[in-house]
């Protein structure tokens, strides 16, 4: 669940602020995809993984959580390798898992408070430019990542209940309920945003 | 408290939710009930301008919930009938602190206020847990924590003890009688309101009963036919 990503810590990522972090990370985002020397790749994927072990997560979990992203980008070389030179792939290959692991490890170590506080602050020059309101955009942010155990538990649920009922469970049959249980919801989570005074901004 | 609500109803496009109601609340412990359907849930809306009169007024000490509504939402407090809806962050502690940022308080007051929040209720333990993985009773304790924390001198709790179980129920309800704030509790637990200063009854959107809990319990039950 995305809301578990962050875990308690004293490692020097958790120590960083975010706004270094997040800085560091688009920096390293635009040198490993300029650079197509495999060595710099392999050097970045090292460092990255080391980066990412060092934060408190065990192993198993640490695995886990980028497992799927992984996957994909396995499958994604898998392709490649009908259309590029092996190298090429490695080079890519590397690349992105460097920058996944690189990313989980930020994600692991800042809390959505401080990514919500941080993406306000970058916002608010173009608050200041009547574009939005910084404060209503990392609301949204933080909200996508509290709800999502929600939606997940209520997806669950109704899908309990078409087998309860005996019912095929298909995707069609349960996206309707779930859509208008979550809009429902919706109406009272916004409700409860006015009454904590979050519009006092 | 010094809540008045003056000829006030609120209709939702042609469905009368309450119908035109003159009243004062002055007591510091006030319970509704009534059945599903009966209006109480807009009544207690209305204290806290969630939902404003189509006609009348609603003033809570001095305010009036339509002009003055961003003060009355810090003069009023309101726990949802879900408590999950109403923690926005996920975890705990950010949740808590949640209100007092956007008040603008500073780093070492919401620390210090989230602690003694925290304290009150007896939930240090849960300080780093996620919201999601909290039972019914915790949500209710930690809901309760984040609107206390920003001091409202009125509580609205709606439903508080709603599908606890009754070790949970117990320790939400003997928490909510040890609130030094005014409250306003809707229910259909009748044991949560039986010691209150003054129950009202609702019924069809309009107040059908108002006075003292064993009466007014007696009303319930013949309107309930049970």
């Amino acid at each position: 669940m995305l809301t578990s990503l962050h875990i308690e810590g004293d490692s020097l990522l958790h120590r960083l602020p975010v706004r270094a972090k997040l800085i560091a990370l688009v920096t390293l985002s635009i040198l490993l995809f300029l650079s197509s020397s495999l060595a710099v790749q392999a050097i970045a994927f090292v460092a990255a993984a080391g980066l990412y072990l060092s934060v408190g997560l065990p192993l198993r979990e640490a695995l886990k959580r980028v497992g799927f992203v992984f996957l994909t980008i396995f499958f994604l070389a898998a392709v490649n390798l009908f259309l590029l030179p092996v190298l090429d792939v490695a080079t890519l290959t590397l690349r992105l898992m460097a920058l996944v692991l690189f990313a989980a490890a930020v994600t692991a170590t800042t809390t959505i408070s401080a990514f919500m506080d941080e993406i306000t602050v970058l916002l608010t020059p173009l608050e200041r430019l009547g574009w939005l309101r910084a404060a209503d955009v990392s609301l949204a942010l933080g909200l996508v990542l509290r709800f999502v155990p929600d939606i997940f538990a209520r997806y669950q649920a109704i899908r309990e209940a078409h087998r309860a009922r005996g019912l095929p469970v298909r995707p069609l049959t349960i996206i309707g309920p779930l859509i208008i249980l979550t809009l429902k919801d919706a109406d009272t989570i916004a409700a409860a945003i006015d009454a904590r005074g979050f519009r006092r901004q | 408290m010094d809540i008045r609500f003056t000829d006030c109803a609120v209709r939702f496009g042609e469905r009368v939710a309450l119908h035109p109601l003159t009243l004062t609340l002055s007591e510091k412990r006030i319970g509704i009930i009534g059945l599903n359907g009966s209006g109480k849930t807009t009544f207690a809306r209305l204290i806290n301008g969630l939902v404003k009169p189509t006609t009348g007024r609603v003033t809570v000490n001095g305010l009036n919930t339509v002009d003055d509504d961003r003060a009355v939402l810090s003069e009023a407090g309101f726990i949802f009938q879900n408590p999950q809806h109403q923690l926005i962050m996920p975890v705990v502690a950010e949740d808590i602190a949640f209100g007092l940022k956007n008040r603008g308080h500073s780093r070492e007051d919401i620390d210090r206020r989230m602690q003694a929040a925290l304290t009150r209720f007896g939930i240090e333990h849960l300080a780093r847990r996620r919201v999601h993985e909290l039972s019914g009773g915790e949500t209710q304790l930690v809901a309760m924590a984040s609107v206390v924390v920003t001091d409202p001198k009125i509580l609205i709790l709606d439903e508080p003890t709603n599908q606890l179980d009754l070790k949970n129920r117990r320790r939400v309800a003997e928490t909510i009688e040890s609130l030094p704030e005014d409250t306003v509790v809707i229910t259909h637990d009748l044991a949560l309101v039986e010691n209150v200063d003054r129950l009202l009854l609702f019924h069809e959107g309009r107040l059908a009963g108002d006075g003292n809990p064993d009466e007014t319990i007696r009303l319930y039950h013949e309107i309930a036919g049970c």
